[in-house]
């Protein structure tokens, strides 16, 4: 799949939405500002690129094996 | 009555219900109306209920009557974020594939508000399935872009849009909304009104939308912190039927407050950095109110962790879970926002490692949380680090700005939501005639804590108590 530069500033700035503070909301990202938009982005493909730019960033962080899933939340 | 009835507190409302100085029937009629005639101006309205609430109360009206108290929240109206089902009425989860769905339950934090005497007078608008999907723009609801009541140019937040902006404009006394990821305290601040967020498992959601299994809360938005620990009150406890319930009760009570110089506050400098200039003087100003209430203040650093997009990933792999039918009928492209249908649909593809790392990272971060609160008691920081933004631009306009090094508590929203924490968000000024405000979070089950912070806050300030202009 092929992602233009649009798009990927668009999935860099989904990566931080939550991070945004409101579900969903989309954060402001520093590339999306010397990526002004040129048309209506495939909303699909901006997606997937950003739930891949997330999953990246949790790549970053070492979780000792023994750490198990927090399935069983409580606060 | 006059116009002030439209921004009293519960409390106050309750006592001259008491003293007779109205009727139910007469106050519920009041707001009723009032919500209707203005109420579309911000779109805030999803479903009026003005016929089934006099009913009730006329039945709330004779309680009084024969003096069967049923506690602060008698008589009280109020307004519900349309995600809480009431039996048989629309409830549409801000979405137009759910126009039409109609439950035959009621949930359970509006039977609990029934049973305490309280007045549902009508449904909230909110952001299209709570925002799961990730949103882009103001107008992705069914029923228009939330507006602001301080300025209707600008957006209400959400995705509670309705819940905040209607108690802002004295349209409900209080109301109810979610919080997934920031849906109470972004709307909330946004508005200038006060919201909690409880803890996790604390308040039940059965009855409510579904979106992210192991983050979705229900919580109050009032005019002050008082009336958010009176509501929470009620709308807390056990529930069988939640399987994420706590099993715990909640007492508000204001008559067992620590003392102010017993409580450490935690907060970091480098988020003054953070807020846009234009809050900088109200958030400063705020600090100070903070420490002159005598608690000690202490600096201190968020863990560091990816939170936005651990957030990310949880709530798209839950969201899409849970919305698998709407996405596989191809319903979900009848949303008002595109980017929020292809978000969703994306989200079924996130793989099983990366939903288990995330909540294997969540693990670390609750944990990193307990080593953070042996040291202090609460955290403040901004809700938000700029006013609402205008309406009608895509969310996600840029920030050019210079970041600053330090993290400060900016991912609070987030981290707080993974971890489970309660929050409470008090205006704290205004900044180009928009609200501002402060946040304070603490460890799970300190919501009185919580409170009493910003009771000690409200007492010293009065910035919830300013009305906006166009509904004073």
């Amino acid at each position: 799949m092929k992602i233009t530069r649009r798009q990927l500033a668009l999935a860099v700035a989904g990566g931080t939405a939550a991070a945004a503070g409101t579900v969903g909301m989309i954060a402001a990202a520093p590339a999306l500002a010397q990526n002004p938009p040129a048309a209506t982005p495939d909303w699909d493909s901006v997606a997937r690129a950003a739930h891949l730019q997330s999953a990246q960033a949790l790549l970053k962080v070492d979780v000792p094996m023994d750490v198990e899933p927090a399935f069983q939340f409580r606060a | 009555m006059t116009d002030e009835i439209f921004f009293a507190t519960i409390t106050d409302l309750n006592t001259r219900l008491k003293k007779r100085e109205f009727t139910t029937v007469e106050l519920v009629r009041a707001f009723a109306e009032r919500l209707e005639k203005i109420g579309p101006r911000y779109n805030a309205l999803a479903l009026a209920l003005t016929e089934v609430a006099l009913r009730r109360a006329k039945e709330i009206d004779a309680d009084f009557k024969r003096e069967r108290f049923r506690g602060p929240l008698q008589g009280i109206p109020y307004g519900a974020k349309d995600l809480l089902s009431f039996a048989g009425h629309a409830t549409t989860w801000g979405a137009k594939p759910y126009a039409s769905q109609v439950f035959d339950e009621t949930a359970t934090v509006l039977q609990k508000l029934d049973k305490n005497g309280s007045v549902l007078i009508a449904k909230l608008a909110m952001v299209e399935l709570a925002g799961g999907g990730d949103y882009r723009i103001a107008g992705a609801s069914l029923f228009g872009p939330g507006l602001n009541p301080w300025d209707p140019s600008r957006w209400s937040g959400g995705s509670s849009s309705g819940s905040a902006s209607a108690v802002a404009a004295g349209l409900v006394p209080f109301a109810l909304g979610s919080e997934t990821s920031g849906s109470i305290l972004t709307p909330a601040a946004f508005c200038g009104v006060t919201g909690l967020r409880p803890t996790y498992g604390l308040v039940s959601r059965h009855g409510a939308m579904p979106l992210a299994w192991t983050l979705d809360k229900i919580g109050p938005i009032c005019r002050s912190a008082e009336d958010c620990g009176l509501v929470l009150q009620v709308v807390a406890g056990g529930d069988s039927k939640d399987e994420g319930s706590a099993g715990k009760s909640f007492y508000y009570t204001p008559q067992f407050t620590r003392k102010m110089s017993d409580i450490k506050v935690g907060f970091a400098p480098a988020d003054m950095e953070w807020a846009d200039p234009a809050l900088r003087p109200a958030f400063q100003t705020a600090l100070r109110v903070v420490r002159d209430s005598g608690v000690q203040m202490v600096e201190v650093n968020l863990p560091d962790f990816p939170y936005g997009e651990m957030a990310d990933v949880i709530i798209g792999a839950e969201g899409a879970s849970v919305f698998e039918r709407l996405i596989g009928s191809g319903k979900v492209d009848e949303l008002a926002d595109p980017s929020q249908a292809a978000g969703l649909k994306a989200s079924l593809d996130i793989p099983a490692r990366d939903y288990l790392r995330a909540m294997r990272i969540r693990s670390l971060v609750i944990q990193k949380f307990r080593d953070l609160f042996a040291d202090i008691d609460v955290l403040v920081a901004p809700a938000r680090y700029s006013v609402a933004p205008k309406a009608d631009e895509p969310l996600d306009t840029p920030d050019t700005g210079p970041q600053p090094a330090a993290l400060g508590m900016r991912r609070l929203i987030p981290a707080g939501n993974l971890a489970g924490l309660p929050a409470l968000c008090v205006p704290c000024g205004f900044a180009g005639g928009l609200p501002v405000a402060l946040q304070f979070a603490g460890p799970a089950f300190t919501e009185n804590t919580l409170l009493a912070l910003g009771r000690e806050f409200q007492n010293r300030t009065d910035w919830h108590k300013r009305r906006p202009p166009l509904v004073s």
